[in-house]
């Protein structure tokens, strides 16, 4: 059976991160995603290898330069043939190069076109520029991450780029399925801001509703209270001293497996951690017993006694632990291997859901710029070999 | 600001999906509903344990003043339906005939176990679509293993690289191990929508939400599998080396050194800083990224005693993607957001007061996503569905709802 998207066909004008997890989501799920793009800073990291097939396997690239007004010109034919424009410019890029979607949707009606800008189209800022860190540094995300000491900590990599990227991909297939039943398109104004705002939704209610400035999000609830509850450090393996268990205690049943999961030591029966709240109340105390406990375990056996009690721990897992030692994810084939140019091969991220009877797939690396010009340009857009040489000897493509 | 109407016309409107997850998977089916499907949320009659966690309006806790259920439930209808009653499953099999989706969070096998699995509802709607979301997947050695918000951030490889070296590892901010997979969710069900239409079959579909947290890292696996070493915690440093955060007079701000060069330096320079920086050999990316611990400590002490307001617009001014570390409390102050009308205000009547939420994370042009219900009280919704779309008789609502069913 064919997958979920065959026969949808994306015209992809994004780069970096965010855009490139948005289309993403479709190429898994069999839209063809043309990748629209002149080469890559150095800066990005190479494209067979390393966070690259991450985010852009599965896709397909041409090397237009829409720097040339017939680099435009086969970029609005693709257009034609193409159910979904995206990029990641701010409005005045595509409108410079008469990509905007007043000017697509004359070639094409019914196309859906989506920009996610770093905080949109339109308002006093629509031009700022930005990253996910700085969209992370906006939020709150950076501020309320703290380090022990106070100081801001935040995510340690682009985690709004993911929140965006998602964001995206969903607003995409709502526009489609929309198509599909009305055969009209649209243009979607996408803000990274405001997506990876409605990732901290009930600490803006609390604001907005108690007037309550945040506190940093230290082991606080943030959902069902717990204690304990936290990482806490565990034994060395070989000189890796970074071990950490992460264990949450919410009801007085788990309490009570978890006391019996450990030994039953004396201090789980005092009565300053009898209850729910006096656990909380007496938080640090409690946390210096279990640290003495676990600072003698390795992080796997502490998750695999707890566990077996029904008590939620998990090893606080490396790229390592991740990548090779996990069995769960490595028995639900998480990590599906594609080609490098020396013919090993590379594992990438899989896909986190499986669809009983369409399953998405990993078919191919993430592409070269301009490694799929002679389909995109010849048969797609029927140009011969001769057409296609003197367009790079022009440099209306890239090499 | 704009108030929003009472009428959906989403891009998904027409579709109906029955939510019966708890508090770790609700936001799937807001986003559904956001988009303008029709999510009946099915909640035990004692209410939604989503309704029990804080903050509360007011610090007063009540099941219809939870902010975290607000947040994950507007734009739904509240079905109370007790299914540990063989009543209460037969009434949920019956709504699901006409459903499109339903999408559930119970311990693998509990579904089943009620008789309220995936063989069950296929074989009585065949064009259904089912998501079963859960901590770890349907199958594999961990399927029966628990985890909270925490575990998953821990288990998905998210909270390792987060916080300074030698300290411990820090938690996000909000529920970033629940929402990710709630996203990838969606776009599933999405995805199951589209092959219905094509191939006239419903599909099941089995997420782990452990993988959903491991497919929402960036630089984790690729730099992985490209060094054989894994990522560690950087401070504020992104893994990049193009960012990290400096103090100033008033607070801190994110520098950034991706941006144009010449301008940068040339600012710094202006201020009687940075005589450092001026050898040609900072301009190329891969050199203040060699020493961006150097040439980040230069430019915190170019920025120590200015403010941060200051320094982020002469930044923007210049095309730096420099921000200020703001207090999420600033969010509700930014013109930009504002402009976009971001915040929506939505009614309660029930407590005579308007809110504001935060809204959609995309302008959709043709077909708005936007927050036109305010969440559910517990129940509101039981007898509207019930009688007037199962057509149950009144009689029978009063008794199921003395025998505890409803």
């Amino acid at each position: 059976m064919a997958m979920s998207l065959e026969g949808i066909r994306v015209v992809d004008f994004t780069w970096v991160v965010a855009g490139p997890v948005a289309t993403r989501m479709l190429a898994d799920n069999g839209a063809e995603v043309i990748k629209v793009e002149r080469r890559i800073p150095g800066y990005m990291g190479p494209r067979k290898v390393g966070t690259q097939p991450d985010l852009n396997r599965n896709k397909l690239s041409v090397s237009i330069n829409m720097g040339e007004p017939r680099g435009v010109e086969l970029a609005r034919r693709l257009v034609k043939i193409g159910d979904l424009v995206i990029d990641n410019f701010s409005a005045r890029v595509m409108r410079g190069w008469g990509m905007d979607y007043e000017s697509l949707r004359k070639i094409k009606p019914d196309i859906i076109s989506m920009s996610m800008s770093g905080l949109g189209h339109t308002g006093p800022r629509n031009n700022y520029v930005s990253y996910g860190p700085t969209l992370q540094a906006l939020a709150g995300f950076t501020r309320l991450m703290t380090d022990p000491n106070g100081e801001p900590a935040g995510y340690g990599y682009s985690f709004s780029d993911l929140a965006g990227g998602l964001a995206g991909g969903l607003t995409a297939l709502a526009a489609l399925w929309h198509r599909k039943r009305t055969g009209l398109g649209q243009f979607i104004d996408l803000s990274q801001l405001e997506s990876l705002t409605g990732f901290i939704g009930p600490a803006l209610l609390d604001i907005s509703v108690n007037q309550r400035p945040q506190p940093p999000v230290d082991w606080r609830a943030q959902e069902m209270p717990a204690a304990p509850h936290g990482v806490y450090r565990c034994k060395p393996r070989g000189d890796d001293d970074d071990r950490w268990i992460a264990i949450a205690v919410r009801t007085q049943a788990e309490w009570t497996r978890f006391a019996a999961a450990i030994g039953a030591p004396a201090w789980t029966t005092e009565e300053k951690f009898r209850t729910l709240y006096l656990r909380m109340r007496n938080r640090e105390e409690l946390d210096q017993h279990i640290t003495r406990w676990t600072a003698e375990c390795e992080a796997e056996s502490v998750m695999r006694l707890l566990q077996a009690a029904k008590v939620p721990a998990g090893v606080v897992q490396n790229g390592e632990d991740l990548c090779t030692h996990d069995p769960q994810l490595r028995s639900r084939g998480f990590w599906p291997l594609v080609k490098r140019p020396d013919d090993k091969d590379t594992a990438v991220s899989g896909i986190p859901y499986r669809l009983s009877a369409t399953p998405g797939s990993i078919r191919r690396n993430a592409p070269e710029t301009g490694e799929d010009n002679d389909y995109v340009l010849g048969e797609l857009l029927g140009l011969s070999v001769e057409e296609r040489k003197q367009l790079m000897a022009d440099q209306v493509l890239w090499p | 600001m704009t108030t929003p109407t009472a009428i959906a016309s989403g891009a998904l409107a027409g579709l109906r999906v029955l939510d019966l997850t708890d508090y770790t998977g609700h936001l799937c089916a807001r986003l559904m509903a956001d988009l303008g499907a029709d999510v009946v949320k099915i909640e035990p009659p004692g209410g939604d344990s989503g309704r029990r966690i804080g903050p509360f309006v007011d610090d007063l806790p009540h099941p219809n003043r939870s902010l975290f259920f607000w947040f994950y439930n507007f734009n739904k209808r509240s079905l109370t339906l007790n299914l540990e009653a063989p009543r209460g499953r037969e009434i949920l099999l019956d709504l699901a005939r006409s459903a499109d989706v339903v999408i559930e969070n119970f311990a693998p096998g509990r579904a089943d176990a009620m008789g309220l699995g995936w063989e069950r509802l296929h074989a009585i709607n065949p064009a259904l679509v089912m998501l079963s979301m859960s901590p770890f997947g349907q199958d594999g050695p961990y399927r029966d293993f628990v985890a909270d918000d925490t575990v998953l951030t821990a288990m998905g490889g998210m909270l390792y690289v987060n916080g300074y070296p030698g300290r411990p590892p820090v938690r996000p901010l909000g529920l970033q191990g629940y929402h990710p997979a709630s996203f990838y969710g969606a776009i599933a069900i999405m995805c199951a929508l589209f092959a219905r239409d094509r191939d006239s079959i419903g599909q099941w579909i089995d997420l782990s939400m452990q993988a959903a947290t491991a497919g929402t890292l960036e630089h984790v696996v690729g730099g992985y599998f490209q060094n054989g070493v894994p990522e560690r915690r950087r401070g504020t440093m992104h893994w990049s080396r193009f960012f990290r955060v400096g103090k100033c007079s008033d607070g801190y701000v994110m520098h950034c050194t991706i941006g144009d060069w010449t301008s940068l330096i040339e600012w710094v320079k202006s201020d009687g800083a940075a005589q450092e920086l001026v050898d040609p050999a900072w301009e190329a990316h891969a050199h203040r990224a060699a020493h961006a611990e150097r040439l980040f400590d230069v430019l915190d002490q170019w920025v120590a005693d200015r403010p941060r307001d200051e320094i982020v617009a002469r930044a923007q001014l210049l095309r730096q993607p420099y921000a200020a570390v703001r207090h999420p409390e600033e969010l509700f102050d930014d013109e930009q957001l504002r402009a976009r009308n971001f915040f929506v205000e939505v009614d309660h009547p029930e407590l005579g007061k308007k809110f504001l939420y935060p809204g959609a994370p995309a302008i959709m042009h043709g077909t708005p996503w936007r927050i036109y219900r305010r969440p559910p009280l517990l129940g509101e919704h039981t007898i509207e569905i019930l009688r007037d779309e199962l057509d149950l008789p009144a009689d029978e609502l009063q008794v199921l709802t003395a025998e505890g069913v409803l």
